[in-house]
């Protein structure tokens, strides 16, 4: 059949297809949202069959993510190479592409030329002026597509696309903060002599890689861990799970601090080449006169002893993790006289808009007090955050060494008491 | 809507980016944009000019870091331009001025960039273009 340049049909035709999302979009599963805007599509362009391939960034592929009429493409996982075949084509010029003749040579998925279909059109799928996918339509008889046909379908195409963002974004933010929060210890250790306490609060913007990781080993060293993983979303998510059960287990290898994060840096180089974090990692003794310290970049804990205002802990920087390969990494002894409070953190806590980092630091500084870890936490997020919502994600850690401390049951003494 | 982008001048023939007063989570895609837009100018060596730039979070340094080791797989470097404490103190926390090569002034950053092979710098007129349209090098470099 031909198409005639109706215009009543036509207004008629754009309405039916604006009309599909803004009642779909309420919807939250993406897949049944475009189900029913391919069905609808199929219909107002009288096609036979109408897809959608989503742009995987990572492999450059398109992948069939909904059909109708053509569910088989979804169901076999059909993948694409952006630049081949009728949809890779599409994708690479950014540009709509009509095929009067669908054989081997004009489209590489096999599934379109043997079930029959003579005709396809496509249309890209963008969102930000980037390519996000593709959606085409086919027809079982010979057909040729107008420039009107090409006109709907791109604003299906476009719905489609928008539609698809928003949901993968509110999808994304969901799968981040459940994954940050299984991610953070739901409890921390009971170490004797020592008393704890954290906050973890997900940035409200954007959601980044913080997070932080208390254990002990099997020697009854407490360690603590602090890091904050550049980037966000679940990327940054995914590289923080990652980086928090490597360091675990390399913790487990050697007693050195400096060992564990080169272990860790060399790792990420090696896997994760374009990631890039920022950590700090401390083992105390177990008779928790002292700590260890090592730190990649990241910021060095305050320390208050009881009836002295707190400083910002004398520790030697680090490079970052992901940066260079094999660099010399520094251990720092910090001495913890019983009553004292160790503040661990990431930057969200301090750093904010028109401040400078030193700034930010000297607020912390002159908040923390050596008192008990919970209390010290509450007065911390109270000034440094108090009712704003903070941009990037906060860590938040309290260690304090019992004041009254006496049960020295089978612990090491240290040379130094 | 402000324009967010960041300038990229060249300055002898070598490209320099004109970084932001602040640079966090919200525009370091521009940041990282005219960084992968210097290198397809001229590939090699160029600068990134900190002289304004008062905050950095660790978005921001991370387009860094991308983009020197891009210059350097490739024989060239990135170098910055830094004034003020703001800048050095991250760069001192984070351990990045044991790895990144930093000036003073932009004259001091120019004079440790080689001449440009072939003489003419090239035009302004031709930002960089990707195979994929609409994808950037990044995405599509996997």
């Amino acid at each position: 059949m031909t198409a005639q340049v109706d215009p009543v049909s036509t207004e008629a035709r754009l309405r039916a297809i604006q009309s599909i999302t803004d009642a779909a979009l309420s919807r939250l599963d993406d897949h049944e949202l475009l189900a029913e805007l391919l069905d609808r599509t199929r219909e107002v362009l009288r096609a036979d069959t109408a897809a959608v391939l989503l742009l995987d960034f990572s492999s450059g592929q398109l992948i069939a993510t909904a059909a109708a009429g053509l569910e088989e493409e979804v169901r076999q996982g059909v993948r694409i190479p952006v630049g081949r075949g009728f949809a890779g084509r599409i994708a690479a010029q950014h540009q709509p592409v009509i095929l009067d003749h669908v054989d081997h040579t004009t489209v590489l998925n096999p599934i379109l030329w043997a079930k029959g279909i003579s005709s396809m059109m496509g249309v890209p799928m963008t969102a930000g002026g980037r390519v996000t996918g593709v959606m085409h339509v086919g027809s079982l008889l010979p057909r040729k597509f107008t420039g009107h046909d090409v006109e709907l379908l791109q604003l299906a195409a476009d719905r489609a696309a928008a539609a698809v963002q928003s949901l993968a974004a509110k999808a994304d933010r969901v799968a981040v903060e459940a994954l940050q929060r299984s991610l953070v210890p739901s409890a921390l250790p009971a170490v004797a002599g020592a008393e704890m306490a954290a906050r973890y609060v997900p940035g409200s913007g954007v959601v980044g890689g913080d997070w932080y990781d208390v254990f002990t080993l099997p020697s009854g060293e407490l360690c603590v861990v602090m890091g904050d993983v550049a980037g966000s979303g679940l990327p940054a998510a995914v590289i923080m799970g990652r980086m928090r059960s490597a360091l675990r287990s390399y913790a487990l290898e050697t007693p050195d601090p400096a060992g564990v994060l080169g272990r860790l840096d060399r790792k990420m180089q090696h896997f994760e080449p374009d990631a890039l974090a920022t950590v700090l990692y401390a083992i105390f003794e177990p008779a928790l006169d002292q700590v260890h310290v090592c730190l990649a970049g990241h910021f060095p804990p305050v320390i208050a002893l009881p009836g002295q205002p707190a400083q910002l802990a004398p520790i030697a920087n680090g490079l970052m993790i992901g940066v260079s390969p094999a660099v010399p990494r520094q251990v720092t002894t910090v001495p913890i006289p019983p009553g004292a409070l160790l503040c661990f953190y990431t930057d969200g806590l301090i750093e904010r808009p028109g401040q400078l980092i030193d700034d930010g630091l000297e607020r912390l500084r002159r908040v923390v007090v050596a008192q008990s870890p919970e209390a010290a936490c509450a007065e911390v997020m109270g000034a440094m955050v108090g009712d704003e919502p903070a941009r990037d994600d906060i860590a938040l850690l309290m260690m304090r060494r019992r004041p009254d401390r006496t049960e020295t049951t089978a612990v090491l003494v240290s040379p130094r008491e | 809507m402000p324009d967010t982008r960041v300038p990229v001048e060249m300055v002898n023939g070598v490209p320099v980016v004109a970084a932001p007063e602040e640079i966090d989570i919200t525009n370091a895609g521009e940041l990282r944009t005219a960084l992968l837009e210097s290198a397809a100018r001229r590939p090699g060596s160029f600068v990134v000019d900190l002289t304004r730039t008062l905050f950095c979070d660790t978005s921001g340094l991370h387009a860094l870091v991308s983009a020197r080791k891009r210059a350097r797989a490739e024989g060239g470097d990135l170098l910055l331009v830094t004034a003020g404490a703001a800048i050095p103190r991250i760069f001192a926390i984070t351990g990045l001025d044991q790895v990144f090569a930093s000036f003073t002034s932009l004259e001091e950053a120019l004079a440790h960039i080689p001449a440009v092979a072939g003489g003419a710098p090239h035009s302004d007129t031709s930002p960089g273009t990707s195979a994929l349209p609409g994808i950037s090098p990044d995405d599509a470099g996997a």
